[in-house]
């Protein structure tokens, strides 16, 4: 709700993005003092097991095995960003361990303070989680930016992208497990075609946005007569509340208003005509049918506690994280493309440019990443 | 000038699409005994990897097949075999070594393997067998263990990470390397973990290798 009013308030790019990083910023210290208070199991149990003479680990062919958890060392990375890897994995290590731990926690006593613990940790996590590679960053991003998208478009991409990341997951944990009773082998295997099909998707977008884009290029080419025509054509067919009001905004090089004539970057603003609302849906479905594998992990964990519906507000708080990290980028992508277009001052020709640029680039990094995953996907199974 | 800009954020993404596992979604404790033959030459290294707790909720999610809430052998053994048969396009993620050699030495299907199961953690034990046995007296062996693509996390145990079986040498020992950020081995290191990262056959997870060594005092 903060966010929907930070949304209709700010006019500027720049004012969304620091609204964005002050909410997530209020939620990781919510989560970090939340972590402070509570001191969740080591998920290892604890590290006095191993004090005497070690274990043997033979293999079970000597002696049946003793139950013994080994305690990990931290994980140490090698060369010169060394020290900043291992501090990144050992982050990710610690909280992982801290989840499993709040997710246990939430059989214990203080139910509500365990469930409050559990809801910011996972958003923590979502946010530091979406920072690596993955979650559709490079595609929205890449998206909003080869399209006339808003600031509030690219926002709203990263949270339904998000949002059906999580339902999947959970509608994916459901049936099979809960449902069906199925094996978490069967579950990786579908999360793995999901992915597939994800990457498939994303590729097919990717080669639209770029064919669209080339085919506007040389109709313009073609005839400024013509593209005046077909600008004529399609012009009111414009989400005309979003496009305006960028427009109006931000456009000092070209002052459009309604029926005025013009035969440049107006046809760059039909590709996100009327058929954007269909882009959106394809972008968000493409990045959203993939299940994020965090939130499996977390969801099949909270099963075997006998807490489902734990692992499943997990799940969203843990979306909502990831949402704002997308959100931000795809934000600081569009800032960016303003900055470049404003570096241009009145110049039209530099202002073609650069949407021309952003245009081509935007697809191409879309179709070049589709295909790249696609390809990956179709590997060997993983034996983990 | 659209391009150039465009040559420039594809090749940005050529690098980095490959690499969207490099965060670790599975975490492994390991264990390793480094297997010696009567006549001291090493045959083989048997690991014991020991996962997390969710991926272990995973993995043995619906195995308990007669529902007694006890995982058998016979429940556990599937998992086992699924494991080490799709171990093997991913080179058992064990990679030896010897001093100063750039090429790996081959192994062996795995042996001997199983899973246990504490009600916690999993832990997976094989023995993989070298094809050629190594007598590491004459060039000091390393072992390194990790995945590639980053996607499973290894990481040595705290306590005795590594030891010896059977008979070694006399005077040789296995340790576990340190890995130290200054050395010039680092440095060298840096620039190839830095362009192999921008290649599509990145090997971002190197960076966090295992590594293990088998030495021998030459006195």
């Amino acid at each position: 709700m903060i966010l929907a009013e930070l949304v209709t308030r700010c006019r500027s790019v720049l004012c969304l993005a620091a609204g964005l990083a002050i909410v997530a910023f209020a939620m990781l210290l919510l989560a970090a003092s939340a972590s402070a208070q509570t001191k969740p199991p080591s998920a290892f149990g604890p590290p006095s097991q191993q004090q005497t003479a070690p274990p043997s680990f033979a293999g079970p062919k000597t002696m049946p095995p003793k139950t013994v958890q080994p305690t990990a060392a931290p994980l140490r990375a090698k060369g010169p960003f060394g020290s900043v890897l291992s501090w990144v994995a050992q982050t990710q290590q610690k909280m992982q361990r801290q989840l499993a731990g709040a997710v246990k926690s939430l059989k214990g006593g203080n139910a509500l303070g365990a469930a409050l613990f559990l809801a910011g940790l996972s958003f923590a996590y979502g946010v530091v989680h979406a920072v690596g590679p993955g979650h559709g960053k490079a595609i929205i991003s890449s998206y909003v930016v080869a399209n006339e998208e808003t600031v509030r478009r690219g926002i709203l991409i990263s949270f339904l992208a998000a949002g059906l990341q999580a339902l999947t997951a959970v509608a994916l944990v459901g049936l099979l497990l809960v449902a069906l009773n199925a094996t978490g082998f069967q579950v990786n295997a579908w999360t793995n075609q999901l992915e597939t099909v994800s990457y498939a998707m994303i590729a097919l977008v990717g080669l639209y946005l770029l064919v669209t884009e080339l085919v506007r290029l040389w109709r313009r080419w073609r005839g400024p007569q013509d593209a005046a025509h077909k600008h004529a054509h399609h012009h009111h067919d414009h989400d005309e509340r979003d496009h305006h009001h960028y427009a109006a905004h931000h456009h000092a090089a070209h002052h459009h208003d309604d029926g005025e004539a013009c035969n440049h970057m107006v046809d760059a603003r039909d590709i996100a005509g009327p058929l954007s609302w269909r882009k959106v849906a394809a972008v968000v479905v493409s990045v959203g049918i993939r299940p994020c594998s965090g939130a499996i992990l977390v969801l099949v964990f909270a099963l075997t506690q006998g807490l489902f519906w734990a692992g499943v507000a997990a799940t969203f708080a843990m979306a909502f994280g990831t949402a704002i990290t997308v959100a931000v980028l795809a934000t600081l992508a569009l800032g960016s493309r303003e900055l470049m277009l404003r570096l241009g001052g009145g110049n039209q020709r530099w202002a073609e440019a650069v949407w021309t640029t952003c245009a081509i680039g935007g697809a191409l990094v879309v179709l070049m990443a589709g295909l790249l995953l696609f390809a990956a996907s179709l590997g060997p199974a993983r034996p983990f | 000038m659209a391009l150039v800009i465009s040559a420039v954020v594809g090749a940005a993404v050529f690098g980095y699409a490959p690499r969207a596992d490099a965060h670790p979604h599975v975490w492994a404790t390991v264990r390793s005994e480094i297997v010696f033959s009567p006549d001291h030459a090493i045959t083989g290294i048997r690991h014991a990897w020991t996962f997390d707790e969710f991926y272990t909720a995973m993995a043995v999610q619906g195995l308990d097949a007669d529902g007694d809430g006890v995982y058998s052998k016979e429940e556990l053994d599937p998992l086992a075999k699924v494991n080490i048969d799709s171990l093997e396009e991913f080179d058992y993620f064990t990679f030896v070594r010897l001093a100063g050699d750039d090429s790996f030495l081959p192994l062996e299907p795995p042996v001997d393997y199983s899973v246990e199961y504490d009600g916690t953690v999993l832990t997976l034990h094989f023995t993989l067998p070298l094809k050629t046995p190594l007598d590491p007296r004459r060039k000091d062996v390393s072992i390194d263990v990790y995945d590639p693509s980053f996607f499973v996390a290894f990481g040595f145990a705290e306590k005795v990470p590594v030891k010896v079986a059977g008979t070694p040498p006399e005077g040789c020992a296995a340790a576990v390397d340190k890995p130290d950020p200054e050395s010039a081995e680092a440095a060298k290191a840096l620039t190839e973990a830095f362009f192999s990262q921008l290649g599509p056959n990145s090997s971002y997870g190197s960076q966090f290798a295992q590594t293990m060594h088998v030495k021998c005092s030459t006195q």
